[in-house]
């Protein structure tokens, strides 16, 4: 079922398109994932979502209607949550479940199942000025879930974090994309292929690629042929690009991935080649196009 | 609980959290006492230190009850103006600064009932701050000088709390329209002292301006009576006050949490 469905969505800050009438929709019980270079409109999207920015232009429908007020059906996590440092993270969070209409005794009983799921049971009477910041990474998305909204839109929600801070949010992600639909932006690609049912590609304020994560790749996957040098062989690189059947070479230090339109006598031709040149070859594999390549074609492009 | 109420007890808990309100109450209170204490102790203050030839004959008249307390109003309208326009100038634009207030705003909450609780909050340390301090200087004042009848103080005391309503509703504005803490301040006060001095200079043609509260404190003071001014400045502070609220409000909504 649609869950939400945004419509020649436009916003213009002075004489910038920030976003440049974009047309999509979420499917109840997803985990959306919005991918972008840095610039690309991601975050004012996500905003304009959330209903904390006004669309320029456009309109967003929630279950087929034209919501009025979305903010009550969303949770929202920014990429730099802010709180009152002052307040322990318990008090933060029946703070904010008040304000999102729970009366107190929900808010107080909300609040300790979150922090015992977000891992903040030991910490929610320290204050919040003394967390760490994959721990306010955590409290965010427990403010987030407080009303058990229909959608959570999650701004970089891992960006920020090590490794191991990474992981956990992660992991909690893939917990709560049981329970409700999820709309989360990043620009590590490993992240979205990992946990998305679908994915928005945005490119300068527009929606260059949309779709479910399978289809998507399924419909832009090429072989392509990575090679890795010893030493570098620029020369010879530049070179084969002059081959017909070849039609993308791109180098980066010692490797190259060059995509061939017939990957039989390509490949046959270029060992050959090698062999000739005794170009000094540490791997030579086949492969297909992944998730980071067609990005930066989108990206490129 | 309405989210209004849920936002003014926040307001209330960091003024408690953060001190503001013993230290904002204490200053009122010293500013109150230092006038009768030193009108009281001026002969003795200036034989001391003075430095005066032997023999110099010090005859002052002492100040009447009323006199000194109406000196202890005109300090609380610079001293403590001061102190307040400083102590409420971050009220929304540090917290739009840090991304707080988006994260309230996320929530479903009336833009309304944000600026509508901090502005309560502000009202609520302004108000028991005057009027702890000037009950202090007034009983100093019995004590040193003379006892003013408590009625007079007491309306003496609202009229004048309509005019730091007045500011601290201005300096809510300004923090909702600008960023930095230090400007809004400054521009806070620029308007204040200017509002003031036009009134006090073009007295004739702004008898309906919110700075002439102080004077009508100071009527209501030593006369006990109202001046027939009265009425058309108090609708008209009302009416900007009103004003000013709205347009934060409008204001607030249009500007865009969470950078």
């Amino acid at each position: 079922m649609e869950l939400l469905k945004a419509s020649d969505l436009v916003k213009r800050f002075g004489n910038t398109n920030a976003v440049k009438g974009i047309n999509f929709h979420i499917e109840e019980g997803r985990c959306v994932s919005l991918l972008g270079p840095n610039g690309a409109g991601k975050t004012t999207t996500l905003k304009m979502l959330s209903g904390l920015l006004k669309p320029t232009s456009g309109s967003i429908d929630f279950k087929g209607e034209k919501a009025k007020d979305l903010r009550k059906f969303i949770g929202y996590l920014p990429q730099y949550p802010a709180f009152y440092n002052w307040m322990s993270g318990k008090e933060f969070l029946v703070f904010i479940g008040q304000l999102a209409k729970l009366n107190r005794k929900e808010a107080e009983k909300r609040s300790e199942e979150l922090l015992e799921r977000v891992g903040l049971t030991n910490a929610k009477k320290r204050k919040i000025g003394g967390y760490s910041g994959g721990m306010k990474q955590r409290l965010g998305l427990a403010q987030a879930l407080i009303h058990r909204p229909k959608l959570l839109i999650l701004d970089e929600p891992v960006s920020a974090l090590d490794p191991l801070g990474r992981r956990e949010v992660l992991d909690m992600m893939r917990e709560i994309k049981e329970e409700t639909t999820i709309l989360f932006s990043t620009h590590v690609l490993h992240d979205a292929e990992e946990i998305s049912d679908d994915i928005l590609i945005m490119h300068a304020g527009e929606i260059a690629i949309s779709g479910s994560l399978g289809s998507v790749m399924e419909e832009y996957r090429q072989p392509i042929l990575q090679i890795e040098f010893e030493s570098q062989a620029a020369d010879w690189l530049k070179s084969i690009a002059s081959y017909s059947f070849v039609s993308e070479v791109n180098i980066q230090g010692n490797k190259a991935s060059i995509v061939l339109k017939d990957m039989v006598n390509g490949k046959q031709i270029l060992l050959k080649d090698i062999v000739d040149r005794k170009l000094p070859i540490r791997k030579f594999e086949i492969s297909q196009t992944t998730l980071e390549d067609l990005f930066m074609k989108v990206v490129k492009a | 609980m309405t989210q209004w109420t849920v936002l003014y007890r926040k307001e209330m808990m960091e003024m408690v959290r953060n001190y503001k309100f013993l230290w904002i109450p204490i200053i009122f209170i010293l500013l109150g006492v230092m006038q009768p204490v030193s009108s009281y102790y001026m002969p003795e203050i200036l034989d001391t230190f003075g430095g005066l030839p032997e023999g110099t004959i010090l005859e002052m008249p002492t100040p009447t009850g009323a006199e000194v307390l109406m000196k202890v109003l005109s300090i609380y309208g610079m001293l403590g103006v001061l102190i307040l326009v400083l102590s409420a100038m971050g009220v929304v634009s540090a917290e739009r600064q840090s991304g707080v207030a988006g994260m309230v705003m996320i929530k479903p909450v009336p833009y309304s009932s944000y600026i509508l609780s901090k502005w309560a909050g502000l009202l609520t340390i302004t108000l028991i701050s005057l009027f702890i301090g000037y009950v202090a200087s007034w009983y100093y004042t019995s004590l040193l000088i003379e006892t003013v009848a408590f009625e007079r103080i007491f309306q003496s005391g609202v009229i004048y709390s309509i005019w730091l309503v007045f500011v601290v509703t201005l300096t809510l504005f300004f923090s909702t329209i600008m960023k930095g803490n230090g400007s809004v301040a400054f521009v806070t006060i620029f308007v204040v002292f200017a509002i003031s001095t036009v009134t006090s200079i073009l007295g004739k043609y702004m008898k309906w301006s919110p700075a002439t509260m102080t004077e009508h404190t100071g009527q209501v003071l030593l006369s006990g009576e109202l001046n027939s001014s009265f009425l058309l400045a108090f609708i008209t502070t009302i009416a900007i006050l009103i004003v000013i609220l709205i347009s934060s409000i409008q204001i607030f909504k249009q500007k865009e949490l969470l950078e």
